[in-house]
């Protein structure tokens, strides 16, 4: 008797709700392994909170003590932990599920395997967010931050706007760290470049002119403005929110075209599963 | 003939355990060995981005903070955290070179050897010293290039003496995170948490700003005497941990329990 494969099988043919009820998935079991990962707790929300007090006690430093200057480093500090957290938790996710044997399994699951990837991503990137809720709560308790937004009501879409886009740049890295032997080595070498040149701390204004273009193709850089504008501006960020979307659907593509890259590799060369 | 009862010939040991000569031999080649295969950072792949980016990236970012938010200048900040990045060798590959032991199941053979324990634990100092002094004086050496780290001539010595000294204490501390990561699971949470402690080694770092500044030893050789009394207390604090821990793991045959 022939087999019959189900109609899910291969790219594009899973509906809607599966999909999106696979990416929730695979990001809330992530989420959780992330959380008994010490490694992962101290990125997110001790690291966060030592960068933070540094920061004020540096504005203090600099006599600038008011609860403007406190949230803009309470935000930069947290946003500092999601990128650590994107960077670590993205840059290794492949070459993690090659250590562990479980890349054969998931590639050749009959279900999309980039869908499980932004799971994944997602869920390294949401818990990445938790911290900056650790950093704000850090500065109202022991600094006297005070909190406030000046568009309370964008502040969700900011954040949403900025878990999109770093999701979508954690998919792009997880796809083309793994060309690179060594991924945490790499990792290891891009925490601060990106804390810099995204003005997460120190405005990019303040950097030379040639950094500014660089921090334009950066999701960190807009995901800050988003909520930052949110928060502390004038004007409704809604530039940055439609930049981080708009940068999301880029490193999107870009990750599915390096996966297929990757994986055709794999598959030819049948080093799928090798270390 | 049986050959559960024949006579095992051995070769003859020529070197005598407890001679200085195989002390030597166990500090020397075995501090080398230790750090060319303990190391997981020694390959150029990862100890270029890692101890050489990264540290880069790290003076160039608190050099912009700092002159941004407190308004001082970014030499201060560089200089500091040229220092301060002696502690990624220090700190992690000490605790790799003992913690590797058991995480690569060579530890209960080396304790099976009747070799010199003072010798086998102070040998794994030399190359990490050496390493964290090649990490600063690479982060000195751009900070002065492109952040404006400048040093007095006439103290240079001085400067180098602390900093010598500073890196020795940081590698102690390793040396004890290395000792208490034989009992742990994750012996790297230990080092990343006292990387981010950036109090390490705060006499040591002053030594070498006011040296920097032109303060001969007469100014700073407390300091530094200090910072050197802190490393020999770390290293010794890191030895009887290491002694304890062998005896406990004898006692308990949990050599190898991970």
């Amino acid at each position: 008797m022939a087999l019959s494969a189900p109609r899910h099988l291969g790219d594009g043919t899973m509906s809607l709700p599966r999909s999106v009820r696979l990416i929730w998935w695979v990001t809330w079991f992530n989420v959780r392994m992330l959380l008994v990962s010490e490694f992962f707790v101290l990125l997110t929300f001790v690291s966060p909170l030592i960068f933070a007090t540094l920061a004020f006690f540096l504005f203090r430093l600099g006599h600038s003590t008011g609860g403007q200057t406190l949230l803009y480093a309470a935000l930069g500090s947290g946003m500092m932990g999601v990128w650590s957290t994107t960077l670590f938790g993205c840059g290794g996710a492949i070459a993690w599920q090659r250590w562990e044997g479980t890349l054969e399994l998931l590639v050749n699951a009959p279900t999309r395997y980039d869908f499980i990837l932004a799971g994944q991503t997602f869920g390294a990137v949401i818990f990445g967010f938790a911290g900056i809720l650790m950093t704000i709560a850090w500065g109202m308790l022991l600094f006297g931050m005070p909190l406030t937004s000046t568009f309370p009501l964008l502040l969700p879409l900011s954040l949403f706007a900025a878990v999109v886009s770093l999701g979508a740049l954690g998919m792009l890295i997880a796809t083309s760290f793994v060309l690179y032997r060594h991924a945490n080595a790499l990792s290891n070498m891009l925490e601060y470049p990106i804390w810099l040149v995204a003005g997460l701390l120190v405005p990019i204004a303040t950097l030379p002119a040639w950094v500014q273009p660089i921090s334009w193709l950066l999701a960190p850089t807009w995901g800050m403005d988003a909520i930052r504008g949110a928060t502390l501006q004038s004007q409704p960020p809604w530039f940055a929110i439609g930049m981080c979307f708009a940068l999301a659907v880029v490193y999107y593509f870009l990750a599915r075209v390096a996966l297929r890259y990757v994986l055709h590799l794999a598959r030819r060369d049948a080093t799928l599963d090798l270390r | 003939m049986n050959a559960i009862t024949a006579p095992i010939s051995l070769p003859s040991v020529n070197a005598n355990p407890g001679s200085l000569r195989t002390a030597w031999r166990v500090f020397w080649r075995g501090g080398l060995m230790s750090y060319g295969m303990l190391f997981n950072w020694a390959r150029p792949a990862i100890y270029i981005p890692t101890l050489i980016g990264g540290p880069t990236f790290q003076l160039l970012f608190f050099a912009a903070l700092g002159s941004y938010a407190a308004g001082r200048s970014p030499a201060y900040f560089a200089l500091g955290n040229a220092v301060q990045v002696s502690a990624l060798s220090g700190i992690f590959g000490m605790t790799m070179a003992i913690a590797n032991e058991r995480f690569f199941s060579t530890l209960p053979a080396i304790l099976a050897t009747p070799a010199n324990r003072v010798a086998l634990f102070t040998g794994r100092f030399l190359p990490f010293i050496a390493n964290g002094l090649f990490v600063s004086l690479y982060a000195i050496a751009f900070g002065v290039v492109f952040l404006g780290v400048r040093f007095e001539a006439p103290t240079l010595g001085v400067a180098g003496l602390a900093l010598l000294v500073t890196v020795f204490s940081c590698t102690a501390i390793g040396a004890l995170q290395g000792a208490i990561s034989l009992r742990l699971r994750d012996g790297l949470f230990g080092a990343n948490l006292l990387m981010l402690s950036f109090l390490l080694f705060r006499h040591g770092l002053e030594a070498v700003r006011q040296a920097a500044a032109g303060a001969g030893l007469d100014r700073v050789g407390g300091l530094i005497a200090i910072e050197a009394g802190i490393g020999v207390a770390y290293a010794v604090a890191a030895f009887a941990l290491f002694s304890y821990l062998e005896r406990s793991a004898r006692a308990n045959a949990t050599l190898d329990v991970r």
